[in-house]
């Protein structure tokens, strides 16, 4: 009797998580195939701010479409899509990585760079180190916080090192290679660290009165190029590219007012 | 299901505990084996076999195995002192908040590391820290980006493990032993040092092991309070980490190695704290 009760239990919960989930997919189905859909998209930690906001445009522009944004390091979005993560859009902090969800992972349409960003030295506000300049985070004892290698962020941080041929004296200043330019930046609100390089973008206004923005020079600073495109294998393929064509049109709008550049 | 149900209960008194495993469970309980095998599998398979000496004998390996093994040793050790004091007075003393304090202690246990590093960071940060900022003002202290921080970050996970297996150890001694020893005139620390502690070996040590394999693995608590770099703060989590990004196959690798450890550890419990 004890068993029989457990086993019917056990299924009865079985079966209510069956149908509870059944109709909700299917009525989301149902409804992506007329208005809307989910869309799900993978973007630089450094577009957090910018995507979010034209994320909630878009929904309002779109009724009845949703989109769920992943945030984070360029190269680990690239892996979790080569791995087959189900993500309709990608948008990268470096054509490396789209490259590379381009040629060894489920390939990519409509590829478009949608905007550029610059370098800049990033310190708390109360400025411990005393930073001004590039020049300055070759001081000893200065602490630098950079992305990691492979990190987008961090890969074009250490081209700009050599280009204002400060390599060696500034890499050996490194206390921390974080998982994403984001991370960089929480270590510099933390203060723990005396400097770090960021983009200009991630200085938002919600940060702006715990960290500072110092420019780094146009002749030594790096470039850097977003593309987005949609991955292939999506379910909502006109979504994707309405996405792609809304981040092109009204979302640069949104990109310039946080910092970012137009495309090339 | 079915079928099952409708079988002759031989054993009628106690249909659950005796007999045959009813179907639906060996179900179940095959889907929970499978999701904890599955990862492990799929980390085999994907290890490059042929190249893990060469990449565990890497200068990058090396340099992590050894930061690893003495911020886990360091944490394990610092636990098993500050914790036998506690675990004692949790399970001999009678103070009020004990169940509150016990709860505290465990807490580490189910946060979510990163939360932990945030409050490493809130704590003991150099400029917003309640402690940090006050060693780094005075004494020009720094913890953060060091490998104090990473055993720090270590130890707070590893503290409660510690604790709990202690004051189990402590609850399962036979007192009258204690007692005896006491009524023969032994003082309170030679009772402690030659009675309760040796009673107690087995828990000892498994506390220590237990502390220190948790240490071993501990992850986002120190990236977040202790940043990663190489030979400083870059223990073997961390360095899968960012070979991940790198070097997938070493990455794998080096999660092998992590893995045999803690599967090591396990297996010397066995019999032990573990049944």
């Amino acid at each position: 009797m004890k068993r029989l009760a457990v086993a019917v239990a056990i299924a009865s919960l079985i079966v209510a998580a069956c149908s509870d989930d059944g109709p909700d997919t299917g009525g989301g189905e149902t409804a992506s195939a007329q208005e809307g859909g989910d869309l799900t998209v993978s973007a630089a930690s450094s577009l957090t701010d910018a995507f979010t906001e034209i994320g909630k445009a878009f929904e309002k522009a779109n009724p009845g479409a949703t989109v769920a944004f992943n945030f984070g390091p360029s190269d680990g979005l690239a892996g979790q899509i080569d791995e087959g993560a189900p993500v309709d859009v990608f948008a990268s902090a470096s054509p490396t990585w789209m490259d590379s969800v381009q040629d060894d992972g489920p390939g990519v349409t409509r590829r478009v760079d949608f905007a550029q960003n610059r370098l800049a030295i990033i310190v708390p506000a109360d400025n411990p180190a005393g930073i001004v300049n590039l020049d300055d985070l070759t001081e000893d004892h200065v602490q630098l916080v950079l992305a990691a290698e492979g990190v987008p962020a961090g890969d074009y941080a250490r081209e700009m090192f050599r280009e204002a041929r400060i390599s060696e004296a500034a890499l050996a200043n490194v206390v921390s290679n974080e998982e994403d330019v984001r991370a960089v930046i929480t270590k510099l609100i933390a203060g723990d660290a005396d400097a770090g390089i960021g983009y200009v973008t991630d200085v938002t206004p919600a940060v702006s009165d715990r960290v500072t923005l110092i420019p780094i020079p146009d002749e030594v600073n790096v470039i850097a190029t977003y593309p987005i495109a949609a991955v292939n294998g999506t379910q909502e393929v006109d979504l994707a590219k309405g996405f792609i064509d809304f981040v092109l049109g009204d979302g640069q709008r949104t990109l310039a007012e946080y910092g970012f550049l137009p495309p090339p | 299901m079915a079928t099952d149900s409708g079988r002759s209960p031989s054993t009628a008194s106690s249909p659950l505990r005796r007999g045959r495993t009813p179907a639906v469970f060996v179900v179940l309980a095959a889907l929970g084996v499978a999701l904890v095998a599955l990862p492990l599998l799929g980390l085999l398979l994907r290890t490059p076999w042929s190249r893990v000496g060469e990449i565990l004998t890497s200068e990058t390996a090396l340099t992590a195995l050894r930061l690893s093994l003495v911020v886990a040793t360091t944490a394990a050790a610092i636990s098993f002192v500050l914790g036998l004091p506690l675990a004692w007075a949790l399970a001999r003393g009678s103070f009020r908040g004990k169940t509150f304090l016990r709860a505290l202690i465990v807490l580490p246990l189910v946060m979510p590391p990163v939360v932990a590093g945030v409050g490493l960071l809130a704590a003991f940060g150099r400029r917003s820290g309640l402690v940090g900022s006050w060693l780094y003002e005075w004494f020009g202290i720094q913890l953060t980006f060091t490998t104090a921080a990473a055993v720090l970050a270590a130890t707070f996970v590893s503290f409660p493990l510690a604790v709990l297996v202690l004051e189990a150890g402590l609850r399962g001694l036979d007192e009258r032993l204690e007692d005896a020893a006491s009524t023969l005139g032994a003082s309170r620390s030679y009772v402690l040092r030659r009675v309760t502690l040796p009673l107690m070996g087995p828990q000892i040590a498994a506390a220590l092991v237990l502390s220190w394999a948790r240490a071993l693995g501990e992850f986002g608590a120190t990236i977040t309070f202790a940043g990663n770099l190489q030979g400083r703060t870059q223990t073997l989590p961390l360095a899968v980490f960012e070979r991940l990004q790198t070097d997938q196959e070493a990455a794998f690798a080096i999660s092998m190695l992590l893995i045999a450890v803690a599967f090591a550890v396990i297996l010397a419990l066995r019999g032990r704290f573990l049944r």
